[in-house]
C-alpha cells in the first residue's frame, strides 16, 4: 500500500530524531513507527492517565494515536518545534473521541495535524516556569472548573469547543470560564 | 529548561499526588523536554501489548469505497462484508444476471410480441425465487459447513442474502423489461408476482426447507400462470390483469406478516 522504496540512508535508526522518524513513517516504514511508539507511548500514557481514570480508554487512545500517526505522518510539517507537541495534540483528541464513544469518531477524524499553533502560547511559556514564582500558587487557588478550562486550552492545545466537549459543558460556558480564569489569574498574580 | 522532572516528582505525578499547578507544570515540561519524556518508566509488557495492538490496527485493511458509501448511507458495514465475502452468492448473482438479460434479448427478438411477452412475464418472477433458493444452504454454498458454525448463520443470514439477491435480480429484470417491445407497463407486470413469490418462498421456508419451498412455489406459478396464459386469448393474460395484481399485493403482505411472525423458525435447509 505504501510500499514506496526507500533509500538505505533514509532507514530509521535508534539515533534518528522524531522528525526523521515521522518522515520515515510517512514513507511507510513500520519500524520507524515502532521506534516512535517506544519513545512516546510511555509518557503519552502517563499524561493521558492524568485526564482519564479508565486505563482501558487510555490504552485505546494511545493505540489510536499511533494509528493516526501511521495514516497522517505525511501531514506533519516541520516547523522547528518539537514533534512531541504535535503528537500530544493527536493523542488528547483521540482521548476525547474515545471518551465520547465509537459513535463520535468524527471528532477524532477532525484531527488535522498541521493546524497546531506554530509558537507556544504565552500561557504555555508561563507554565514552563510554574515551579519558580507565584504562578503555581495562583493556579492552585483557581476554582477547579476554571483550572480545567485553562488546562484543556493552554496545555493540551485544544480549541475552546473541544475543551467544552472534554469537560461536558456547552461551548459558551467554556468560553466564559476561560475568560473568568484568565481574569482571576491576572488578579492573583497582580 | 530551568529545571527537570526528577524521579520523586515523576512518581508523584504518575500516582496523582501532585498539586494541580504542578501537574500542569509537569505536563508542559514533558511536552518540551525529550530527556524527561524518555525518563518516564516504560512497562515493557504494556509497551509490547500496546505495540501489538497498533500493528493489528495498521494491518487491518481499510474499507473499500463501496463499503464506506454504504456505511454512510446507514447500512451496517459488517453485513456488507459478509455478503461480499460469499463467492457462492456472487455466482448466483451472476447466474441471475445472465438469465435475466438472456430473457430480455430472447423476448425482444424471438417470435411474435404477444408470446414473447407472455413467456417473459411468466418466467421473470422465477428469477428472484431461484436467487433466494440458491443463496444459502448445503448444495449451493461450498462454505456452508463453515458458515453454519458461525453465530451469524441461520435465519438472519438467509434474510440478508435473500434481500441482496432479490434486490439485484429485480433491478436487472427491470433493465431487461425496459428493453422489451410493447407498452411500458406490461413489462412491469411481473414485479408484484416476483415479490410475492420471493416473500412467499421465505414464508413457506418457516415450515419447509428453503429449496423445497422455492421449488413448490415456482412449480405452482409456472403451472398456473403458464396454463392460464396459454389457454387465454386476451392481449395481456388475466394472471397479470389489475385484479390479479391487487391479489398478489395482498398475498405478499400476508406472506410478509407470516414471515415476520415466524422468522425465528426459518429453515435454511441444513440438517439439524
Amino acid at each position: 500500500m505504501r510500499g514506496k522504496r526507500t533509500r538505505p540512508e533514509e532507514a530509521a535508526t535508534a539515533r534518528s530524531s522524531d522528525t526523521e522518524l515521522l518522515r520515515a513513517v510517512a514513507a511507510g516504514q513500520v519500524e520507524a513507527l515502532r521506534m516512535l511508539h517506544g519513545r512516546h507511548a510511555p509518557w503519552l500514557r502517563a499524561r493521558l492517565a492524568r485526564r482519564c481514570a479508565d486505563p482501558d480508554v487510555v490504552d485505546a487512545a494511545v493505540q489510536d494515536t499511533f494509528l493516526a500517526l501511521w495514516k497522517d505522518a505525511h501531514r506533519y510539517r516541520d516547523t522547528g518545534r518539537d514533534p512531541a507537541a504535535w503528537i500530544w495534540t493527536i493523542a488528547v483528541r483521540r482521548l476525547i473521541s474515545a471518551l465520547r464513544g465509537p459513535g463520535h469518531r468524527w471528532l477524532g477524524a477532525a484531527t488535522t495535524p498541521g493546524d497546531e499553533r506554530v509558537s507556544p502560547s504565552p500561557e504555555e511559556l508561563v507554565l514552563l516556569r510554574v515551579e519558580h514564582g507565584d504562578l503555581g500558587d495562583a493556579l492552585n487557588r483557581l476554582p477547579p472548573e476554571l483550572r480545567a478550562v485553562i488546562q484543556a486550552t493552554a496545555l493540551d492545545g485544544l480549541t475552546v469547543r473541544e475543551a467544552a466537549r472534554l469537560l461536558g459543558v456547552p461551548e459558551g460556558t467554556a468560553k466564559t470560564r476561560l475568560m473568568r480564569a484568565r481574569a482571576r489569574l491576572r488578579e492573583l498574580l497582580a | 529548561m530551568p529545571w527537570h522532572v526528577d524521579e520523586p516528582l515523576l512518581e508523584a505525578y504518575q500516582q496523582g499526588r501532585l498539586d494541580p499547578s504542578r501537574v500542569m507544570a509537569v505536563d508542559a515540561h514533558l511536552q518540551a523536554c525529550p530527556a524527561c519524556r524518555s525518563a518516564v518508566p516504560a512497562d515493557a509488557e504494556w509497551l509490547d501489548r500496546s505495540w501489538e495492538a497498533v500493528l493489528d490496527l495498521i494491518r487491518t485493511p481499510a474499507p473499500g469505497p463501496v463499503e464506506r458509501a454504504a456505511e454512510r448511507a446507514g447500512l451496517p458495514g459488517h453485513r456488507l462484508r459478509l455478503l461480499a465475502a460469499t463467492p457462492a452468492l456472487r455466482w448466483s448473482w451472476l447466474a441471475a444476471t445472465v438469465a435475466v438479460l438472456t430473457f430480455g434479448v430472447v423476448a425482444a427478438y424471438a417470435g411474435d410480441a404477444r408470446t414473447s411477452l407472455t413467456w417473459f412475464l411468466v418466467a421473470a418472477p422465477l428469477l428472484p425465487v431461484l436467487a433466494v433458493a440458491t443463496a444459502y444452504g448445503p448444495p449451493f454454498d461450498p462454505m456452508h459447513e463453515i458458515t453454519s458454525m458461525t453465530p451469524s448463520a441461520g435465519p438472519a443470514l438467509v434474510l440478508w442474502r435473500a434481500t441482496a439477491v432479490v434486490g439485484v435480480s429485480m433491478a436487472l429484470g427491470l433493465v431487461a423489461a425496459a428493453l422489451l417491445p410493447g407498452p411500458g407497463w406490461y413489462a412491469a407486470a411481473w414485479l408484484l408476482p416476483a415479490f410475492l413469490l420471493s416473500v412467499g418462498t421465505l414464508a413457506l421456508a418457516t415450515v419447509l426447507p428453503l429449496p423445497v419451498a422455492a421449488g413448490l412455489l415456482a412449480t405452482g406459478w409456472v403451472i398456473v400462470a403458464g396454463g392460464v396464459s396459454i389457454a387465454g386469448e386476451a392481449d395481456l393474460p388475466v394472471v397479470f390483469g389489475p385484479a390479479a395484481q391487487s391479489g398478489y399485493l395482498l398475498a405478499a403482505a400476508l406472506a410478509a406478516g407470516v414471515l415476520t411472525r415466524r422468522r425465528r423458525r426459518l429453515d435454511p435447509g441444513e440438517s439439524r
